[in-house]
């Protein structure tokens, strides 16, 4: 039931963005468009119009895309344990429960 | 947990990488500093060099590289890539001097090729070596 909401939910928006996007398309003159090709070589001295536009046109684009890796980076390097890690944790609770007496079972269980 | 052996690794595969290895990394430098002459720029060519930790990964999946070291060295990068443009560019320095367009250009593009290299690296050491370092290849 869960499954077939969602799909009809994915089909809705689906048809509502397409449908009202092609209910209320507007001709935009693409005037950015014919700048960006007809100026770039001279604007930025750059043979590749891609190259132009991530580094001059749009460098504040390229700036916090970097920045978005930085961020994933930090949350891998935050949530993710290392090997290390997980071993000195696994022997720190086998030392506690080796103390304890009744919790080694469950950690058996859970590292095989 | 089995005790990696570098030699014990197929043979194949370490001969093959070895032949690539140099080439890949011609290859992602290549694609950084044509990056505004042709397709390219410093994200693909990141992404090219971040193949070669893959490359490293699949011979020798050891964990000698302390990958904070190289998190560290990308943030380096990344402020660079934060500060050159605020200095260079958006201070109109580029725009008044157009000799140095094409100087910035490829700086920008190896700032970030460096940096999406080294991200990426970090990235893939990290999740290569979650469970410890017992996944091997032999053929």
């Amino acid at each position: 039931m869960r499954y077939i909401a969602s799909a009809l939910l994915v089909l809705l928006v689906f048809v509502m963005v397409t449908g009202i996007t092609a209910s209320n398309r507007v001709e935009l003159d693409p005037m950015m468009y014919d700048y960006m090709v007809r100026h770039f070589q001279e604007d930025t001295h750059s043979k590749n119009a891609v190259a132009a536009i991530l580094l001059n046109y749009r460098m504040y684009d390229t700036m916090f895309e970097a920045l978005i890796l930085l961020t994933a980076i930090i949350g891998m390097t935050q949530f993710l344990p290392r090997a290390a890690d997980i071993e000195a944790g696994r022997q720190a609770h086998a030392r506690a429960s080796a103390d304890g007496g009744d919790e080694e079972s469950e950690t058996e269980d859970d590292h095989a | 947990m089995p005790d990696i052996v570098p030699g014990e690794e197929s043979i194949i595969l370490q001969m093959i990488v070895a032949l690539l290895y140099p080439f890949m990394l011609l290859f992602g430098f290549y694609v950084i500093i044509n990056g505004h002459y042709t397709p390219g720029g410093g994200f693909q060519g990141g992404s090219v060099l971040a193949s070669l930790f893959v490359a490293r990964y699949v011979i020798y999946p050891v964990e000698d590289t302390d990958s904070e070291v190289l998190h560290a060295i990308q943030r380096v990068f990344l402020s660079l890539i934060l500060v050159a443009p605020m200095v260079l560019l958006f201070t109109g320095i580029v725009t008044r001097n157009p000799e140095l367009r094409t100087l910035y250009l490829t700086t920008m593009d190896i700032l970030i090729g460096v940096q999406v290299g080294l991200g990426l690296g970090v990235a893939i050491l990290r999740f290569a070596f979650f469970e410890g370092v017992g996944k091997t290849w032999h053929l």
